[in-house]
């Protein structure tokens, strides 16, 4: 028994050590792999120099997720992951990084190295495209980040409990007009994508809708399915396990067409209320000055994975559609996206103001 | 006698080779992982979701990540008791009594009486999520944002108790975590709080640094202070079973602990923590010696260990039968299933029976394999008290210290750690209690936002906590115990005269 102990001790020393190397970021092969502040990026080659053409990563690769685990942008880093050892011979590491309404985990990005080893999931999501209006915020998503790719859009849809007495848009303006009672809203995040729809809704329809912020989709769909609140608002794949289950009934979406995931809801413009909006967008983001072969190098993989008919099937059944844009074209697309949120923000009146 | 006979189906599911072999392993991780400090469920589940996604069977990577995260909350009690190192929020309570038995030679019966009640626990939790599931997780739908305000207010309350010192000193303790736990960014509108511009207080402290400084590296800290020579804990292992006393004072508790953690435990968020606070404060009620809460009660001990246990397996119960994770584990075990085609909630009993009386099934040969895992464990772990101070202190230092730098792989959390260790050696030296601290930090982020959200709802009335049936109880309950604690100092000083609230 004697000799057991050293033995187990020296077990537990070497598993931890083990498990704590392949943990959430990649231990510190090369010097500057440790988070520091912004500006400390390591001797990559600069842009006018030729770097060496190929590039392929030597270890896992981490992806952060700036949201909780569980919510659509969730799902959408699993469903990479599920398909991702197709593609590439390193791991591929999903670590969720919530707080501050995506805020915490894309600084996070923004201040890892640019070797590669980590990525951004969700860029275009809430904290990107319409935070910067709504509030005073610390972080810039243009200063902080370079776009990689596109991988889908979710709308932003309206629901309300299964007894609910809305049946659509139409209803719950009604009852707002005769009851003069504010409506109680669930929104996954202040002032993200979603919480914007309300807001939104409230505003082009003239009824009180009372937005009540969550930390996180979970907590907000419990909400709402519970019937804390009377409406709710967030992304199909969201909403989707409730909704085949039958207990949320979906009364809009906040887009100029129909969700091609779920047709059957109506969008807000056909029941007359003149409000649309592009919808949270789940881009890939990369730190600043990563090296355009290592860019080149994820491009390419992003756009494998986004054929793939795994990835393809698994994001369908999950209500997400995929609509792979590489960087020229995603740069474009969250560029007029972000002048879109603004103008729509500032025509609401909703900018905010010091 | 459906029922009967889709569990039994269950464990033919279950007893495959494949499923076994599996259930077995997440159950063995789990219980690495809960030994090992600074490595959690949540992290390894999603440590090891690749793995996962290449078994091919839903079912199979249910029963695999369901046993690492109840087999976790076994080994969670392990270094509570033994180092005073709580590696889960939930194991936090344990050690309080847990370590206290430790020094007095008591670890073997500490370490039983946890097992023995983690597997009545997990099994009463079972049982009832088999026969009364549906109805069970409806009652997490009932908890809107007033209810979860109240049940954290009631929470910090019973947290206070958790010292066995001066109430006024744990409310300073208590106050001190709500301040902790404001640092970071707001979680509601994204604002910075208290990080003074610098990005790694941006994320906040990580709850591991701080249990495992206050509880484990000040213990350290404390030891120093003796004689070189003297040994960490005790040399004096004594007898590893509990006495027929122990039996007497726990078997109770075990009961009790386990009905309060199933059905706290269905509350998403601070279930499980909850359960084991309310469990621990139930049992000093009961207790015919409460004074001996706080140094060494078995009943603290087997009281709040099976509550966070039967807590462990009822927040499953939201997941299988509604769709909704309660956790942060269980939210990445609903996206491994989502991902697979298996949508969880109300049609994945008819759709995939399977998979639902599957992970049931295994969950009682889970705790069957659990407790047998444990139990011999037993004497192997007493025996690392053995080792000298001089060894086993610096290892544990160590140890932890590596545990705190995977949480985030950076230095932050270690230095955070050795920080959290130095103030928490200075407040015992003073007679605070580290406990209430790490329950406010756990419990009052739930409360800020709760708090929030309900006087959004109220449109800034107050009454909204009082109007509705279960936060007006609960906030009733917590009036009631402070009248009742005042009205009993009143009568005790009116006996013996004079004697301070502090």
């Amino acid at each position: 028994m004697k000799k057991v102990i050293p033995l187990l001790l020296v077990t537990i020393l070497l598993s931890s050590l083990l498990l704590s190397g392949c943990g959430n970021k990649p231990a510190p092969a090369v010097s500057s792999s440790a988070p520091s502040p912004s500006g400390s990026v390591p001797a990559a080659p600069a842009t006018g120099s030729e770097p060496p053409k190929e590039w392929t990563p030597e270890r896992a690769i981490n992806i952060i997720v700036p949201y909780t685990a569980g919510g659509s942008s969730d799902l959408l880093g699993r469903a990479i992951e599920k398909v991702w050892s197709k593609y590439c011979e390193q791991p591929v590491q999903i670590v969720n990084k919530p707080g501050g309404g995506g805020v915490t985990g894309s600084v996070y990005v923004a201040n890892s190295p640019p070797d590669g080893y980590t990525l951004g999931l969700a860029y275009g999501s809430g904290c990107d495209m319409s935070m910067p209006f709504l509030q005073e915020l610390e972080y810039d998503p243009f200063e902080a980040l370079d776009p990689l790719c596109l991988i889908s859009i979710h709308t932003v849809m309206v629901g309300v409990p299964e007894n609910s007495e809305f049946n659509s848009l139409a209803d719950m303006i009604k009852w707002s007009d005769e009851t003069g009672k504010p409506i109680t809203a669930a929104s996954s995040t202040a002032n993200g994508t979603v919480d914007l729809v309300l807001q939104g809704l409230a505003y082009s329809t003239g009824a009180n809708i009372v937005i009540i912020p969550h930390d996180g989709t979970a907590g907000s769909i419990t909400t709402l399915v519970g019937g804390q609140t009377m409406i709710g608002g967030a992304h199909p794949s969201d909403f989707l396990p409730q909704y085949k289950a039958e207990r949320i009934k979906l009364i809009g979406v906040a887009t100029d067409e129909r969700d091609s995931s779920m047709p059957d809801v109506p969008t807000l413009k056909e029941q007359g209320v003149d409000f649309s909006a592009w919808g949270s967008i789940k881009g890939v983001s990369v730190p600043k000055n990563m090296p355009d072969n290592i860019k080149k190098y994820y491009e390419k993989l992003f756009k494998q994975i986004c054929e793939d008919e795994e990835f393809i099937k698994i994001m369908n059944d999950m209500g997400q559609p995929v609509m792979y844009e590489d960087i020229e074209t995603f740069t474009k697309t969250f560029k007029n996206a972000s002048e879109d949120y603004r103008n729509l923000i500032d025509n609401l009146g909703l900018t905010y103001k010091k | 006698m459906e029922t009967i006979q889709s569990l039994l189906g269950g464990f033919a599911v279950a007893l495959s080779g494949i499923n076994l072999l599996f259930g077995f392993l997440g159950c063995l991780l789990g219980t690495v992982v809960g030994v090992l400090p600074g490595l959690g469920p949540a992290a390894t589940i999603s440590l090891l979701l690749p793995v996962v996604y290449a078994m091919n069977s839903p079912a199979t990577s249910l029963i695999f990540l369901a046993g690492i995260f109840y087999g976790s909350m076994y080994g969670g009690s392990t270094t509570s008791i033994l180092l005073n190192l709580p590696g889960e929020a939930a194991s936090v309570v344990t050690a309080i009594d847990g370590h206290e038995m430790a020094k007095k030679g008591r670890a073997g019966a500490a370490l039983s009486i946890a097992a023995i009640g983690s597997f009545i626990a997990g099994t009463v939790g079972v049982i009832g999520m088999s026969f009364i599931g549906p109805p069970v997780a409806e009652l997490a739908l009932k908890f809107g944002a007033p209810e979860y305000f109240a049940l954290m207010v009631l929470g910090l309350l019973l947290a206070v108790f958790l010292t066995s010192g001066s109430p006024l000193k744990g409310c300073i303790m208590l106050f001190l975590g709500i301040f902790l736990a404001n640092i970071g960014i707001d979680p509601l509108t994204g604002r910075e709080r208290f990080t003074f511009g610098t990005l790694e207080l941006m994320g906040g402290f990580d709850f591991v640094t701080i249990a495992m400084g206050m509880f484990g590296l000040s213990e350290i800290l404390l030891t120093l202070e003796k004689e070189v020579s003297s040994e960490f804990v005790t040399t004096k292992i004594g007898r590893l079973w509990p006495t027929a006393k122990d039996w007497m004072e726990s078997k109770w508790a075990i009961i009790r602990g386990s009905i309060i953690g199933f059905f706290v435990g269905v509350i998403p968020g601070g279930g499980a923590v909850v359960s084991s606070l309310v469990s621990y404060s139930v049992e000093r009620k009961f207790a015919k010696h409460p004074e001996e809460f706080g140094k060494g009660a078995i009943a603290a001990v087997a009281g709040p260990e099976s509550a966070n246990n039967g807590a462990s397996s009822s927040s499953f119960i939201p997941l299988l039968t509604l769709g909704i994770p309660c956790n942060a584990s269980i939210a990445m075990i609903y996206a491994a299933l989502l991902v697979q085609g298996i949508t969880p909630g109300p049609f994945l009993l008819n759709d995939h029976p399977d998979v639902f009386w599957g992970v049931i099934a295994s969950m009682y040969i889970g705790n069957v394999i659990l407790v047998i895992l444990n139990l011999p464990l037993v004497g192997v772990w007493v025996k690392l008290l053995k080792i000298p101070f001089g060894i086993l202190a610096p290892l544990i230092v160590m140890i932890t210290a590596v545990g705190c730098y995977s949480l985030e792989n950076n230095m932050f959390n270690v230095f955070a750690f050795i920080g959290f260790g130095i103030f928490g050696y200075i407040v015992r030296k003073l007679d605070f209690e580290p406990g209430p601290l790490l329950m406010a930090f756990i419990l009052s982020p739930l409360m800020e936002n709760s708090l929030r959200q309900s006087l959004m709802l109220s449109q800034g009335s107050f009454s909204i906590f009082f109007t509705r049936p279960i936060s007006g109880s609960f906030m009733a309950t917590f009036f009631i115990v402070i009248i009742w604690q005042f009205i009993s100092k009143f009568r005790k000083s009116r006996k013996k005269g004079p004697v301070s609230f502090l």
